[in-house]
């Protein structure tokens, strides 16, 4: 009789006989999501990407309701109607976005390079390079 | 008689922090409490159980129950009130997974996370529904937080609606289609399956999705398995979610962060063998009545639910092993084990209003 224990050995000695024998192409690994994503900061790139605002409302504004077709049509008609107000909304968000991640860099820029303290003109003049 | 009401975050017709709520208010009213339950988001298919949480007297109850799995403001709110609480921590799942798919979600669960040591310190009596969520709480300044287990009500799980249709053997996944909840490896490793081994199979995937384009995400790698075998049939109530279990040759799992997983149990109840990964509160709860994936390849997964199918010594073996660790989980037990805490919380509750009442009066 196989135990489940034995079963989960059984299973991964079987999976190995198949892939020896030309089985399983292209099945792989399972894995986690990124680490960096789910547990940890998220990365330089994924930050830049996020820091532009830009909202599909198809794809946000909806019901949940029971024959709730009538109520998500008439919501999206109200963020069409208001497009003029969101878009400037979007905008301002951005480009605070876009100046908090470029003093971040500088920031870690002046970091990794040991430049200590703030700068006279905050921070806009290129970090000091130690010659090798 | 005592008012004891329950707070939640958000409530709605399936996901388990309701179904618990529901659960509780039945054992409530047995064990001789009123009181009623409110929410800071209340799903229109849930309006019938539960209120909005601006109707919540502002004075006069016992006890508050606040269930805690997401941020919400007005929750927050409820933690300076004077009456003794009862936190129940449900796990807040880590924001990351939804930073892609759902911002909102994401906030919520990030501000979440932060503000719990808020919750722990303001509870009277403070409780995990699992060792791993009392852990977290416990982390978060609860020093004494206790394990107060799920709620199963098999009663719950007799009425039979109508089974997925279809032919050949049935794997459900049970879960709300979100990123944690990694449907993505469960259809890979079905359709791995289902290729290597010529298996006439289908996948049935019972769950909302946690927005509309993730859900379609999804849709998108479901279409790409041959033959229409993979059907997402969305949330369904439970006589028909009762039937799927009924019909399912193996339930499947590969989720990556478990705060409880309801579903072992309810497999465990139909006789069905559980493949799943070890992630977050599942082996405690699953224990040796699982077919644990830890290989993280999906050749493997698939050779398990290969023999999950096939085995029948196997399945026997999973199904008494289930039904063993389903008798941890008996309702009379929990139900004791909650009716202890929900008394400890009204005598620790009864004990400070009387200190306060004194040391005014020595004013």
């Amino acid at each position: 009789m196989s135990t489940p224990e034995e079963a989960e050995q059984q299973a991964a000695r079987d999976a190995e006989r198949r892939r020896s024998a030309g089985g399983y192409g292209g099945v792989g690994r399972s894995g986690k999501l990124d680490e960096s994503i789910v547990h940890g900061a998220p990365s330089r790139e994924l930050l830049a990407e996020w820091a532009v605002i830009e909202i599909d409302r198809d794809e946000v504004i909806y019901s949940t309701r029971r024959g709730g077709a009538p109520i998500t049509f008439f919501k999206r008609l109200l963020a069409r109607l208001l497009r003029q107000y969101f878009i400037e909304l979007e905008a301002r968000q951005t480009r605070f976005n876009i100046a908090v991640l470029e003093r971040l860099e500088q920031v870690e820029q002046q970091a990794a390079h040991g430049a200590g303290g703030a700068q006279p003109d905050g921070g806009r003049q290129a970090p000091h390079r130690e010659s090798p | 008689m005592t008012t004891v009401h329950q707070v939640l975050s958000s409530a709605g017709p399936y996901d388990a922090v309701s179904v618990q709520a529901r659960l509780w208010r039945q054992l409530l009213t047995a064990q001789g409490h009123g009181g009623a339950d409110y929410a800071a988001s209340v799903d229109p298919r849930a309006r019938g159980d539960f209120q909005p949480l601006q109707r919540l007297p502002a004075e006069g109850a016992d006890l508050l129950i606040i269930r805690y799995s997401a941020h919400s403001a007005a929750l927050m709110r409820v933690l300076e009130r004077p009456e003794p609480k009862l936190v129940v921590y449900h796990n807040v799942t880590p924001p990351g997974y939804f930073w892609n798919h759902h911002v909102g979600v994401a906030l919520a669960c990030a501000v979440g996370r932060a503000q719990l040591p808020r919750f722990a310190r303001a509870a009277t009596v403070a409780a995990g529904d699992s060792e791993f969520n009392a852990a977290e709480l416990r982390a978060a300044g609860a020093a004494d937080a206790r394990v107060l287990p799920i709620l199963f009500d098999p009663q719950r799980l007799e009425p039979r609606g109508t089974p997925p249709a279809g032919e050949g053997p049935m794997v459900l996944v049970v879960s709300r289609l979100a990123p944690n909840k990694r449907h993505d490896l469960a259809i890979a490793a079905f359709a791995a399956w289902r290729a290597e081994h010529g298996v006439d199979a289908r996948l049935v995937c019972v769950g909302e999705p946690v927005s509309p384009s993730y859900g379609e995400l999804i849709a998108g790698l479901a279409a790409s398995v041959d033959g229409g075998a993979v059907t997402l049939a969305g949330g369904v109530d439970q006589p028909d979610l009762n039937a799927a279990y009924a019909a399912a040759d193996v339930v499947f799992s590969m989720s990556e962060h478990e705060g409880f997983s309801v579903p072992l149990l309810e497999a465990f109840h139909f006789g069905v063998p559980v493949v799943a990964r070890p992630a977050g509160a599942m082996p405690e709860v699953g224990g040796d009545a699982v077919l644990w994936d830890r290989a993280d390849d999906l050749a493997v997964t698939a050779e398990l639910l290969q023999r999950a199918v096939c085995d029948p010594q196997l399945r026997q073996s999973l199904a008494e092993r289930g039904r063993a660790r389903l008798a941890e989980y008996e309702h009379a037990r929990t139900a004791e084990r909650i009716a202890g805490a929900v008394e400890d919380a009204l005598s620790q509750g009864a004990s400070s209003r009387l200190g306060r009442v004194r040391s005014e009066d020595l004013r």
